[in-house]
């Protein structure tokens, strides 16, 4: 069964038509890479999952809840998209850790702030951010501040972060580009670990021999429109649509 | 005759202390508020549009924020001065209504002026300093299923404080200083106080003395800063 279906969105920023038609579902426990090139539409798209930007239209159900209908104000009350995206987690491209806090603090802040609507106690808030930096490989690194942390690091925290919600789906928006090359080994190490343990994830990436590898699913994205998507196997190794040949040639060329 | 002119000096820098904490007291918060005025984006004729076809500059025009900054504009743009004798004269002159006409009269009269005006320059401060935090802390924190009032207060509040303290700091020195205009209201304060000596006892040094007090009420100040800036130095 599908946790994740997108039907039919559409979003415009002024007179520029960023998103059309994008329609897609994911199952549980898979990996959704999406690739394509710059201004194709992919963060626009990751910022719609997550309630940040609002779809001029379409809908978007979770399991087989309605969380985001445009043509239903009612999906859209502030109060509930409040809760309604925490179906999803966001890791961005440039981590915005919270600076004052530690990396710790950062991982435990929103349980905390969340621990009366869902009775967790503080040492157990506590407790499982210790172990999601230790699954991170940061165990050493909980008292740090951001500024003192790599920027691999930093993006392992905000990983962390994440997860210490338990969203059903972790989105990742190009979340190795703003890291020099020797870093994101150590990132994308981890996002293969969460991929192993049947984390379901949508991960926007250039890194495309790492979406190869880890996706279940791939999505070739060009000027708004979903152009090709499949396996890996079908879109990155095998591409029909000449749009993708191009830009996987380009990208070839490149690496 | 030293300890005379020591004492009585006391007594004008504790009125100056008043007026400037006094001050702070209101103009702090009232100065939030007005921040938050002037980066209201409320703008009710954009909805009226659908109606009619309204020229775009009043489909956006935001009457509270055009309002505060007006407000912020004028008490900007005239002498805090002016506005002392305003405040205090005005209601007599010209409402016949001396509004000031009790025991501390004079006093509040001061503290709403300088109020008014400095919470209109720590109004600018703050919202430079709200407006200089990354749009994406407030959007990890909204990803994170936060309130706009926990975002507010638990992620950029503190950065907030940290980059405004320097400007701040300025500003609350010059505060200092402006309380002598509080003499302009007939307000005994430092430089009255010493002043007074010249025209009773024909001495001036009680006047050049008082610089002695400003000096050791700013370095008092300075020396708060500069631990506050410490305390804040942990992040970045
Ligand atoms: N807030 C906005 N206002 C106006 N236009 C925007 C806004 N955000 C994005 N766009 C435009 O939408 C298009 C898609 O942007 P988007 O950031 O989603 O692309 P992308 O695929 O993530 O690109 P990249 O690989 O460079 O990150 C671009 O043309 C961009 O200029
Ligand atoms: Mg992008």
């Amino acid at each position: 069964m599908a946790i994740l279906e997108v039907h039919n969105i559409e979003k415009h920023f002024k007179n520029v038509q960023v998103l059309n038609d994008i329609s897609f579902s994911l199952e549980k426990g898979q990996v959704l890479s999406i690739i394509g090139s710059s201004g194709s539409g992919k963060t626009t798209l990751l910022r719609c999952l997550n309630f940040l930007e609002k779809p001029d239209q379409g809908t978007i159900l979770v399991g087989d809840q309605v969380i985001f209908d445009a043509a239903d104000p009612a999906t859209q009350i502030e109060k509930e998209v409040r809760k309604k995206r925490l179906h999803f987690g966001l890791v961005f491209q440039n981590f915005n850790l919270f600076p004052q806090y530690t990396a710790l603090e950062n991982v435990t802040l929103a349980p905390k702030l969340m621990a009366k609507e869902t009775g967790r106690s503080p040492e157990d808030i506590e407790a499982d951010g210790l172990a999601l930096l230790a699954q991170m490989g940061l165990e050493d690194r909980k008292d740090h501040y951001p500024h003192q942390l790599s920027g691999g690091q930093q993006q392992r925290v905000a990983i962390a972060r994440a997860l210490a919600l338990q969203p059903d789906i972790l989105c990742f928006d190009e979340p190795t580009s703003a890291l020099d090359p020797e870093l994101t080994g150590e990132v994308l190490r981890v996002i293969r670990s969460l991929a192993e343990k049947k984390t379901t994830m949508i991960i926007v990436t250039h890194e495309m021999a790492f979406a190869r590898d880890v996706a279940d699913q791939v999505i070739f994205m060009d000027g708004g429109y979903i152009v090709e998507q499949g396996t890996p196997e079908q879109v990155i190794n095998h591409p029909k649509e000449e749009r993708t040949k191009q830009f996987l040639a380009r990208y070839f060329e490149n690496a | 005759m030293f300890i005379h002119v020591t004492l009585s000096l006391l007594e004008g820098m504790w009125t100056a202390i008043e007026l400037f904490l006094l001050t702070l007291l209101f103009s702090l918060p009232l100065g939030l508020l007005v921040a938050f005025g002037s980066m209201s984006k409320w703008a009710p004729l954009r909805h009226v549009s659908r109606l009619g076809h309204l020229p775009a500059a009043l489909r956006h025009f935001r009457p509270i924020s055009a309002l505060t900054e007006l407000v912020v504009w004028i008490i900007r743009g005239t002498p805090l001065m002016l506005q002392l004798i305003i405040i205090f004269y005005g209601p007599g002159m010209w409402f016949d209504n001396n509004i000031w006409a009790f025991g501390n009269g004079r006093m509040v009269a001061c503290v709403v002026a300088f109020v008014i005006n400095y919470a209109c320059y720590f109004s600018v401060i703050y919202r430079g300093g709200i407006e200089s935090i990354p749009q994406g802390q407030k959007e990890a924190g909204q990803v994170l299923g936060m309130t706009k009032t926990q975002i507010f207060f638990k992620v950029t509040l503190l950065q907030v404080i940290k980059r405004i303290v320097p400007p701040m700091s300025n500003e609350i020195i010059t505060l200092v200083k402006d309380t002598s205009l509080a003499r302009t209201i007939a307000i005994t304060e430092l430089v009255k106080a010493g002043e007074s000596f010249m025209k009773s006892d024909g001495i001036t040094w009680p006047l050049f003395y008082t610089m002695v007090y400003y000096l050791l009420f700013v370095g008092l100040l300075t020396l708060l800063f500069n631990w506050l800036e410490k305390k804040l130095d942990y992040f970045k």
